[in-house]
């Protein structure tokens, strides 16, 4: 499979130099060089810029309400195990809206993807502040500027027990691909937080020139809760790590569930669980 | 011949159990039988009742005034001495103190020697639900304790005990549920329960996910997937689920709710009945998308309009809502009669992992890409709607609404649900129209809501007086049917104090009104 064949008719209605177009291929490159089918993915998205992508990315998906990327798709991996799972959103999406799908998805643990596009604002409704905004961010909605501290998003998936913990850059497209391709062969629930810098709205919060490095594959807990603590979305000193920031293999929902099990084993959904079950 | 038993104590005396032996017991003996179950919203204390209602007939309600007071505890008897019969029974508690954990055996046994039932039949009961000596001796003691004041003589009828929870369930395995998806709240939770039991043997799977948004959009995505899913919620849940069944409208992906009300607003009485969200069943969501409504009036519809929802669901790739209420979800009725053969539920779509399939909430283009196109707006909305049609005629393949009674009798009963069982037995009570076919009174019943039937119409202007019978306080019915036919119903017996009518009580009510 080559990239190309990953992309859709559809017109691109992000802004011109948006980072969203280098998460698109970003996306497109990390998934064929997962090595699987095409037929196999199945992204959903919310509602927010990076969730247009379910426009212009020639997979299966689902395009959701705001904030439910994730309940839908844990709810493909229900219905089918096998499926591979791509679930874009927000940082309003995710960490707002959404968020207490967010902590619960970290236990369940299915074998999935969550790659938020974070550019620290609501941008499609030009501007909001969402969980991540910095404090003192002033927007129309918030003229007197954002009184409280963000949330630190990789903070607390560590502390929810999240076994792939990653950050990129959306402007570094072969890191993000590369993160991405280990995303989806990792074995349980994946997080990426794609630094999505806007270019039109929280322009303060861009990581531009900021000092940013790249680690190694971490899977030692200890090293996790420093990385993680190192950049607090707030405060503008200190450097940014990007990449696999924690690691760690554990049971997977359909390990946990014997009808999940059997229909991993054979290979099948349940609208074939005939095959599982006979 | 009925008798009105109210078993009382309180909760974790093992009150549902008497009745349950009980039941078992009259159910063998050819009985039909009908328990309702007062509970209050705590596990331990407080008081809890039972009414079991026996008859050699069909019943499907109890009486409010009562032939045996089973009285586990003397506050049972202060709230309730003054609706037993003149003639009537109280079995005490005194006599049983010492049986412990035994002591609603104990009663059980008791009961069935007053009801004139053998000591022989009680104890094979006893040993098939228990096989423990104590439990043996205490049924034994319990009986000889009692006086015979009955004489119950063994019925031919064969009769099956199921509560509208469990017939739900069996629905859904009829119709081969893949998924189903909850979070506790009462009167749902039963349902939730029978299916968690029976996953495993059934090929089910039951999940719990954090919250009811996550339970409808979870949903949408294992459907998506190509399983066949259900969810169930009371009315709290159901708001919470409300935008998701809009999503559902624009995606066309097939979703079956099972909504059991409760009396709200708000928490409202959690433990009690009502029949007030047919109003959100027909129209929570934002937009415009059609529905089915369907609402069951005792098990054997619960089982055969469950199927019928799985069917239409997956057929038109539509939302299919249950109604059901606490009444139907928790009373055990009796009958015998089994339901018909189940539909085969096929799924009529595309799924991914061999196809490439988008499902959208967006306004889309036919390969599911979005769009803000006028042309294609209106055209899907028609689309829409035009779907609507084709689901109207295949409902008409089923029975949309029931007709009771005499069919030339002046006054007309309308009523849904679990008003079902009372209506017949309180129209039976005054003139056996139900049973003879001739008298005054003639009872519909509405089973779908939505789409609702033309019928529906007809039968009122056949009619010379016209009763609705609801569990809420505004006859949410009644506006429905004045909405689609212009006719205004003026005689209401409205019930909305969280209580479920007593036959007797409606009885009474519908000769204030009838002609």
């Amino acid at each position: 499979m080559k990239t190309q064949e990953l992309a859709t008719k559809n017109q691109i209605t992000w802004c011109a130099g948006c980072l969203n177009f280098m998460i698109l291929e970003s996306v497109k490159r990390a998934i064929v060089n997962s090595g699987f089918k095409r037929e196999d993915f199945v992204m959903t998205a919310d509602i927010g810029c990076g969730s247009k992508i379910y426009d212009y990315l020639n997979i299966s998906g689902i395009y959701g309400l705001h904030g439910r990327s994730l309940p839908i798709g844990l709810g493909v991996k229900l219905g089918n195990p096998n499926l591979k799972v791509l679930s874009f959103a927000g940082d309003g999406g995710v960490y707002s809206e959404g968020i207490s799908h967010f902590i619960h998805a970290a236990r369940y643990n299915a074998d999935m993807v969550l790659i938020v596009h974070d550019n620290r604002n609501f941008s499609l409704t030009t501007g909001q502040p969402t969980a991540t905004s910095q404090q003192g961010y002033k927007s129309k909605a918030s003229p007197l500027g954002v009184a409280d501290p963000p949330l630190n998003p990789l903070k607390l998936a560590l502390a929810c027990g999240v076994g792939f913990i990653a950050r990129c850059d959306a402007r570094d497209i072969n890191h993000t691909a590369e993160i991405l391709e280990k995303a989806i062969k990792h074995r349980g629930f994946s997080f990426v937080e794609i630094i999505q810098d806007c270019r039109v709205f929280n322009l303060e919060a861009s990581i531009k020139d900021r000092a940013t490095y790249k680690i190694k594959d971490n899977k030692d807990k200890k090293i996790a809760e420093k990385l993680v603590n190192e950049f607090d979305y707030n405060s503008k000193k200190g450097k940014i790590p990007l990449g696999v920031l924690y690691k760690e293999e554990k049971p997977i929902l359909a390990d946990k569930w014997p009808q999940l099990k059997k229909l991993m084993e054979k290979k099948v959904g349940w609208a074939e669980k005939n095959l599982a079950f006979s | 011949m009925r008798l009105n038993i109210l078993i009382g104590g309180k909760a974790g005396q093992g009150i549902n159990k008497i009745s349950q032996i009980v039941s078992n017991i009259l159910a063998r003996y050819g009985y039909f039988t009908f328990n309702y179950r007062d509970y209050q919203s705590l596990i331990r204390g407080g008081h809890n009742f039972n009414i079991l209602s026996v008859s050699d007939n069909r019943i499907g309600s109890v009486e409010s005034k009562l032939d045996i007071i089973v009285a586990l505890d003397d506050n049972t008897i202060e709230i309730h001495k003054n609706k037993l019969k003149e003639n009537g029974i109280i079995i005490k508690s005194k006599e049983f103190e010492n049986f412990g954990k035994n002591l609603n055996v104990a009663f059980s046994g008791a009961l069935i020697k007053t009801l004139g039932i053998s000591k022989k039949i009680l104890i094979e009961e006893i040993e098939n639900q228990f096989n423990d000596k104590e439990a043996n001796e205490a049924a034994e003691k319990g009986f000889e304790s009692a006086e015979k004041k009955f004489e119950l003589k063994k019925l031919n009828n064969k009769i099956s005990v199921m509560s509208g929870s469990e017939a739900i369930a069996n629905g859904a395995i009829n119709s081969n549920i893949d998924l189903y998806l909850a979070y506790p709240m009462t009167p749902a939770t039963n349902v939730m329960h029978e299916l968690a039991a029976k996953q495993l043997e059934n090929n089910l799977m039951v999940f719990q996910p954090e919250n009811e948004i996550a339970v409808a959009n979870m949903a949408l995505g294992a459907s998506f997937a190509g399983a066949k899913v259900m969810v169930g919620t009371s009315g709290g849940g159901f708001d919470l689920m409300s935008e998701a069944l809009s999503f559902q409208g624009m995606s066309e992906i097939p979703l079956v709710v099972y909504l059991a009300s409760r009396p709200g607003p708000g928490t409202g009485i959690p433990t009690y009945t009502s029949q007030s969200d047919l109003n959100i069943a027909l129209r929570s969501g934002h937009g415009e998308f059609p529905r089915i409504v369907i609402a069951p009036g005792n098990p054997i519809e619960c089982i055969e309009k469950t199927n019928e929802a799985f069917y239409l669901s997956q057929k038109f790739n539509v939302l299919s809502i249950i109604l059901s209420d606490k009444h139907l979800a928790e009373s055990e009725f009796s009958f015998d009669k089994k339901p018909a053969k189940p539909i085969k539920v096929k799924l009529n779509r595309k799924i991914p992992g061999k196809d490439i399939v988008k499902a959208s909430s967006y306004e889309h283009g036919k390969f599911g890409n979005t769009t803000e196109s006028a042309e294609i707006a209106k055209q899907n909305a028609e689309e829409r709607l035009k779907k609507y049609e084709l689901i109207k005629k295949e409902c008409e393949k089923f029975e949309m609404i029931k007709i009771y009674g005499n069919p030339k009798a002046k006054n007309l009963i309308i009523g849904w649900g679990s008003t079902k069982g009372v209506i017949l037995d309180a129209i039976d009570s005054i003139d056996e129209s139900i049973k003879t076919k001739k008298g005054n009174y003639k009872f519909l019943q509405v089973l779908y809501m939505k789409p609702l039937s033309n019928q529906i119409k007809k039968e009122i202007q056949k009619s010379e007086n016209v009763i609705l019978v609801e569990n809420n306080l505004t006859g949410q019915l009644g506006r429905l049917i004045r909405e689609k036919t212009g006719f205004k119903i003026k005689n209401k017996i409205l019930k909305y104090d969280g209580r479920m009518f007593y036959s007797d009580e409606l009885k009474e009510k519908i000769l204030e009104v009838a002609k």
